[in-house]
């Protein structure tokens, strides 16, 4: 590309300069008069600040400095600093339980212990271990044990009864002690331990307590009918207890104390309504309606001019948040505040998840799947302060700096430097807050759009559906392949195949599902096996990426026809992912598309597109200036 | 040669080496861990000098299972897998820990031979 055989380049040295929401890049080369580009080198670094604030000058001036030490040039050589003009877009995120379990006055114990004791099914009523000789004999008794008993004296004072005529039938107890006490006593019972609140356990009232064979799960206490023969229930008391039988499903042991009110309710919590105003119509839809009735209204309502959420519900609350912290950003002291109303919502991406969350009333820490929706909202305003950067830079630097082009059609430019790539060609920019597609036609007309909803969000949902409550570790499940360590020598990756190491894995990791960073496996603090957090993984990135790569795209194709696209090039952090690139490409294979990941320069990956692109529409420029010089 | 106290079954066990000088209630506690995960062990004396960590490599020598428990007269214990280095334990528990830490010990020894996390 123009460079002149031996000697340094001649021409203008320029650089490009792209500020993103996490990461700012930067662009070296030197622009001939005939417009022809020698490019020199790139750099790449943390972004300062929120996007589009005077605090993004730091990065900015640590990236131009890098490219500039990488090819041995000095500032005071620079002759442009070309900035992108950002458009201002952030992203809000908030997940909304829609279902809420509750447990009323201790109906059930549903946990799972690792190691419960015995087998079977015991029914009777609830006696504390030290009133057990009370028990009239010949009535069966489910024996209470608090804490603090220890596995021996626990067993003797079980035999003990048990020899006196006491119709001992099953145990409860606190401590993980039920293969200890079960292994000591003279008639096998069943026993459930780790019960945390036993002392909440009523007693003196009619209890049933089942433990599986290993491998197996409870068949009475899951099923309705097995409630009702236990407990003698009619039809409206068997109706009534039928949400116990389905939260005990699947687990190894459990214990049902039937209490005169208790009760499992399964509620549906109002979440709010979000009114939707696009297309000359203004829309609503209950947001516990789901992600698919959502998205729905929002297709409707394309292209959004806002969305607001009900008043005093928790939706509401959410979009405001997100309309406060906009307007923060984009104020300027010395000059007035930008007001809230003039901040606009444009997109809004709903998803629906599922939140492990402890049963309110539970006496084991049982935890229920509750229902969620997931939601990711992006702004825009009209005011940027990249301005004030440029300013700012040119000012650290000595060098004139300008704005350079707008972030769409620059990426797209940039994008065209990716060997194999031609016109019509579509970009997706898959960022941390917003995805985003920009088309540039045959002949060279661009349009851009931005979608909410990318990466923090898959961060996010994956680490509320794997219960992880660690940013840092779900954003190592989302990076990572993942194995299991199945001894300390040797590690079964997630495609199967096994790896011996050299040296001993340590205990931390032994046997847990772990992710293979670059600094050796990290355990995934998870009971779910490998298969599980896999799956998880894959869907929260499909539920985000896959559909918003074909929302984007429909909206920048020519007639909304995905057919009409020819190349699709991936850009941003996201496209670096180990397998989002390959979910995208097999969605869009069906429309006659070639997609893959960008190759910046032919060398930079999917980096650097818009630096580089600002300094294709820099030289393309300074040559149509030289073919009509102006004045 | 250490002197066995159990006499050996058929089944493959947990070893585990104590010193005779060492605590009951503790010996008592971690074999308790091992039972509640569904493991046999096998005692066996081992008079000596060694530390805790040296009695549990010893026994992960010999256990059919790979895994041993020592218990020193101190009452510091360790558990040991027979891949590992010697000085390179599963896990040491001191002297004069809580009884939760002694049935912790026995209840990872299990957990190294039933392949689950160690907790």
């Amino acid at each position: 590309m123009g460079a002149r055989e031996g000697g340094p380049p001649e021409g203008l040295l320029v650089v490009g300069v792209d500020i993103g929401n996490s990461t700012t890049e930067a662009s070296l080369a030197v622009v001939a008069p005939d417009g022809s580009i020698t490019h020199l080198g790139t750099d790449l670094t943390r972004t300062t600040g929120v996007k589009g604030t005077p605090e993004n000058t730091e990065g900015a001036l640590k990236a131009i400095r890098g490219a500039l030490a990488r090819a041995g040039r000095s500032a005071g050589e620079v002759e442009t600093v070309l900035l992108n003009e950002a458009t201002p877009v952030i992203s809000g995120l908030a997940m909304e339980t829609i279902t809420e379990t509750i447990i009323t006055e201790s109906t059930m114990i549903g946990h799972n212990p690792t190691t419960p004791g015995g087998e079977g099914l015991g029914v009777g009523t609830t006696r504390s271990i030290g009133e057990l000789r009370e028990q009239p004999p010949g009535e069966p008794v489910v024996c209470v044990v608090p804490p603090g008993w220890d596995f021996d004296d626990a067993a003797a004072a079980l035999n003990a009864a048990v020899a006196d005529g006491v119709d001992v039938v099953a145990a409860i107890l606190a401590g993980d002690d039920a293969v200890l006490v079960t292994n000591r006593l003279t008639r096998p019972i069943p026993v459930v331990d780790e019960v945390s609140a036993v002392e909440k356990v009523p007693l003196g009232m009619l209890a049933a307590v089942e433990v599986a064979a290993p491998g197996r799960t409870i068949r009475t206490l899951s099923n309705s009918y097995g409630l009702a023969t236990v407990f003698g229930l009619d039809p409206t008391q068997t109706r009534q207890v039928s949400p116990v039988a389905r939260a005990l499903t699947g687990n190894r042991s459990a214990v049902v104390v039937r209490t005169p009110s208790g009760d499992v309710t399964d509620r549906r919590i109002p979440v709010g309504e979000l009114v939707l105003r696009g297309a000359g119509k203004t829309l609503r839809v209950d947001v516990d309606a789901g992600a698919e009735a959502i998205m729905e209204v929002v297709g409707r309502a394309q292209p959004l001019d806002d969305a607001h959420g009900e008043p005093g519900t928790h939706v509401g609350g959410m979009l405001a948040q997100v309309r406060d912290t906009m307007a923060d950003v984009m104020d300027i002291a010395g000059q007035p505040d930008v007001p809230v109303s003039e901040i606009a919502i444009r997109d809004v991406l709903a998803v629906d998840t599922f939140v492990p969350a402890e049963v309110r009333g539970g006496l084991a820490g049982e935890v229920a799947l509750e229902n969620a929706v997931a939601l990711a909202a992006m702004v825009r305003t009209s005011r940027s302060r990249m301005q004030l950067v440029a300013d700012l830079v040119s000012e650290g630097l000595g060098a004139a700096a300008e704005i350079g082009g707008v972030e769409g059609e620059m990426a797209v430019g940039g994008a065209l430097t990716t060997p194999g790539v031609d016109r019509p060609v579509a970009v997706l920019d898959l960022g941390g807050g917003s995805t985003d597609a920009a088309l540039l036609t045959r002949e060279g007309e661009c349009t851009a759009v931005h979608v909410a909803g990318a990466g923090e969000l898959v961060t996010k949902l994956i680490d509320s559906e794997l219960a992880l409550g660690d940013r840092e570790v779900a954003e190592g499940v989302k990076w990572f392949p993942l194995g299991k360590v199945e001894s300390f020598f040797h590690l079964r990756h997630e495609d199967g195949t096994v790896e011996f190491v050299d040296e001993p894995l340590p205990p931390h990791v032994f046997a847990r599902v772990v992710v293979l960073t670059p600094d050796g496996p990290a355990p995934v603090p998870t009971r779910h096996g490998l298969d599980h957090v896999r799956r998880v993984r894959r869907e929260a990135k499909r539920r985000v990426f896959v559909v918003n790569a074909l929302r984007a795209l429909r909206q920048v194709a020519p007639g909304g026809n995905l057919r009409a696209l020819e190349f699709v090039v991936l850009l941003g952090g996201s496209a670096l992912d180990f397998e989002i690139p390959d979910m995208i490409a097999d969605a869009l294979a069906p429309h006659g598309i070639v997609c893959g990941t960008g190759n910046v320069l032919g060398t930079e990956g999917p980096r650097n597109a818009v630096a580089s692109g600002l300094v294709r529409a820099h030289a393309a420029l300074l040559a149509e200036q030289a073919r009509c010089p102006t004045g | 040669m250490p002197d066995r106290l159990s006499t050996p079954g058929p089944r493959p066990a947990v070893l585990v080496y104590r010193h005779p000088a060492a605590p009951a209630p503790v010996l008592r506690q971690i074999c308790a861990g091992v039972e509640e995960e569904g493991v046999p062990t096998d005692l066996v004396d081992a008079p000596g000098p060694g530390d805790a960590t040296t009695l549990a490599h010893a026994a992960a020598g010999e256990s059919r299972l790979g895994v041993g428990i020592g218990l020193a007269a101190s009452g510091a214990a360790a558990v040991h897998h027979g891949t590992l280095p010697e000085r390179a334990p599963v896990t040491v528990v001191p002297a004069e820990s809580a009884p939760p830490e002694w049935r912790r010990v026995g209840r990872i020894a299990a957990r190294v031979v039933k392949h689950l996390p160690l907790v």
